[in-house]
């Protein structure tokens, strides 16, 4: 038996496992060992609770593979899109993946996964991941919701306690890869998993092409030398919408494109063209890895089939599993898995 | 399940296999075409669950013309091999490779299920 309440439940009744909500001064009272007071004795359980929890925290850090952090520094800019694919590509590969959607305001992940009003299971004090397309596993606080529409409304203790049982209270399993999704900013959340789980392989800095964004992305980046967590690289999001269609054959359109520009397609022996528009400006986020000397893993098209996915539950790559979105996926998880290692180390001679 | 994995040494690219050389000094032969039925991505591999998709997927992988993969390696556990024609997808790790050359099933008789052994 399952169901938000009992997680919600769960967590709110093992809350103060948490460090970060003990808060316990001692008494000064001397009392016999042998006769420990409630309190006391309450200061034991939480105490054992807390190692338990950073013991477990140590064997899911040996049983996952690749832990890799998802951030950006601004919102929207579709950093739990890049989450899902960056997992799903993974699952593609026939890696097994699960993601932890850290994003209490607006976790939004399930439903992008097909995992919409889903229940997380506890047996016997452990978390079970809901399983989502491809058998990639999720873990979101959007499965504590009642309703959609309900905020979690909690103060930070609170907060980061939740994630860290969210951390150390899951059933993961083996995994090759854990992507975790974090809400937008250099808040509270990267700093508590940074501290939490063991051995994180590095971030992934999410942007899009405008200035805005790319100052904020400079904010994450500086963020990572504080965690201490590598920069994996920096993805380019929504970085121009590919236009096609049909025309006379040989003849040439010319469009209007943002920022004053003209650009002109030429219809191909079959009628076929397609352009490219660079909605909001290009090449920004190739510029801000090279400004901070971190590698620029790629850039995903501007495809409003993730938005159609996101509300169908149906992801892109899911629906289409060799387009082109898929396709920019897989070459940003080709970058990301050489960042995680070149195995120029491990002896192998391939002629 | 638990055969002890010797660390592969080398990897021999001929036209039709590879040849495997492991750190005992045992050494096999894989063909490409057998490493290609047995790629592990989720489009190929529901394939195998049964014994028709099964041949269909092999008689797709032999239609491919001959032709020597480019290989890279997945941090120290896994190969990716590129092709020019067919699927690329696949990660193969180390154990599934040496599954191949001692001849067991790379899928231990597990069939794939919504991308999870």
């Amino acid at each position: 038996m399952g169901g938000w309440v009992e997680v919600a439940q769960y967590i709110r009744e093992t809350m103060g496992d948490s460090p970060v909500t003990l808060n316990s001064p001692s008494t000064g009272e001397s009392k016999p060992a042998a006769t420990p007071s409630p309190q006391e004795q309450k200061q034991m359980e939480q105490a054992y609770a807390q190692m338990k929890r950073k013991m477990s925290m140590e064997e899911i850090g040996r049983k996952i593979k690749h832990k890799i952090m998802v951030l950006s520094g601004k919102g929207g800019v579709g950093k739990s899109t890049v989450s899902t694919g960056l997992a799903l590509s993974l699952a593609q590969q026939g890696h097994s993946v699960g993601i932890l959607d850290i994003d209490i305001t607006g976790p939004n992940v399930p439903k992008m996964m097909g995992l919409d009003g889903r229940r997380l299971h506890v047996e016997n004090k452990r978390i079970h991941p809901a399983q989502g397309h491809l058998g990639v596993k999720v873990i979101s606080m959007a499965f504590l919701l009642e309703d959609e529409d309900t905020p979690v409304v909690w103060r930070g203790p609170i907060k980061l306690g939740a994630i860290q049982q969210f951390i150390g209270d899951v059933e993961w399993g083996e995994l090759d890869y854990l992507v975790i999704d974090f809400p937008p900013g250099t808040s509270d959340e990267p700093l508590t998993v940074a501290q939490s789980l063991p051995n994180i392989d590095g971030m992934v800095i999410v942007t899009t092409p405008q200035q805005v964004a790319l100052m904020d992305s400079r904010k994450s980046i500086t963020f990572s030398e504080s965690l201490k967590v590598p920069v994996l690289g920096v993805v380019e999001n929504m970085s121009g919408y590919t236009v096609q269609g049909n025309a006379q054959p040989g003849s040439t359109l010319s469009v209007a494109a943002p920022g004053g520009k003209t650009i002109e397609a030429t219809a191909d022996q079959a009628g076929r063209f397609q352009f490219t528009l660079d909605i909001f400006k290009e090449g920004g986020g190739k510029s801000t890895a090279e400004e901070f000397g971190v590698p620029f893993l790629g850039a995903l098209p501007f495809d409003p089939g993730f938005v159609r996915g996101g509300d169908d539950g149906v992801h892109r790559i899911v629906s289409e599993p060799e387009g082109p979105s898929a396709l920019a996926f897989a070459k940003v998880v080709a970058a990301i898995q050489e960042q995680l290692g070149d195995g120029s180390d491990n002896g192998l001679e391939i002629i | 399940m638990a055969t002890e994995l010797p660390p592969l040494k080398k990897l021999e690219r001929k036209t039709t296999e590879m040849v495997l050389t492991y750190e005992d000094e045992s050494s096999y032969v894989v063909s490409y075409d057998d490493l290609r039925h047995a790629c592990p991505c989720a489009k190929c591999s529901p394939m195998r669950n049964d014994d028709e998709t099964s041949e269909i997927l092999r008689q797709q992988v032999e239609a491919h013309p001959p032709e020597k993969p480019q290989i890279r390696t997945i941090g120290k556990y896994a190969l990716a091999f590129e092709w020019q024609t067919g699927c690329s997808s696949g990660i193969f790790r180390f154990e599934r490779i040496y599954d191949l050359a001692l001849r067991k099933d790379p899928d231990r008789g597990k069939p794939y299920v919504h991308g999870a052994w």
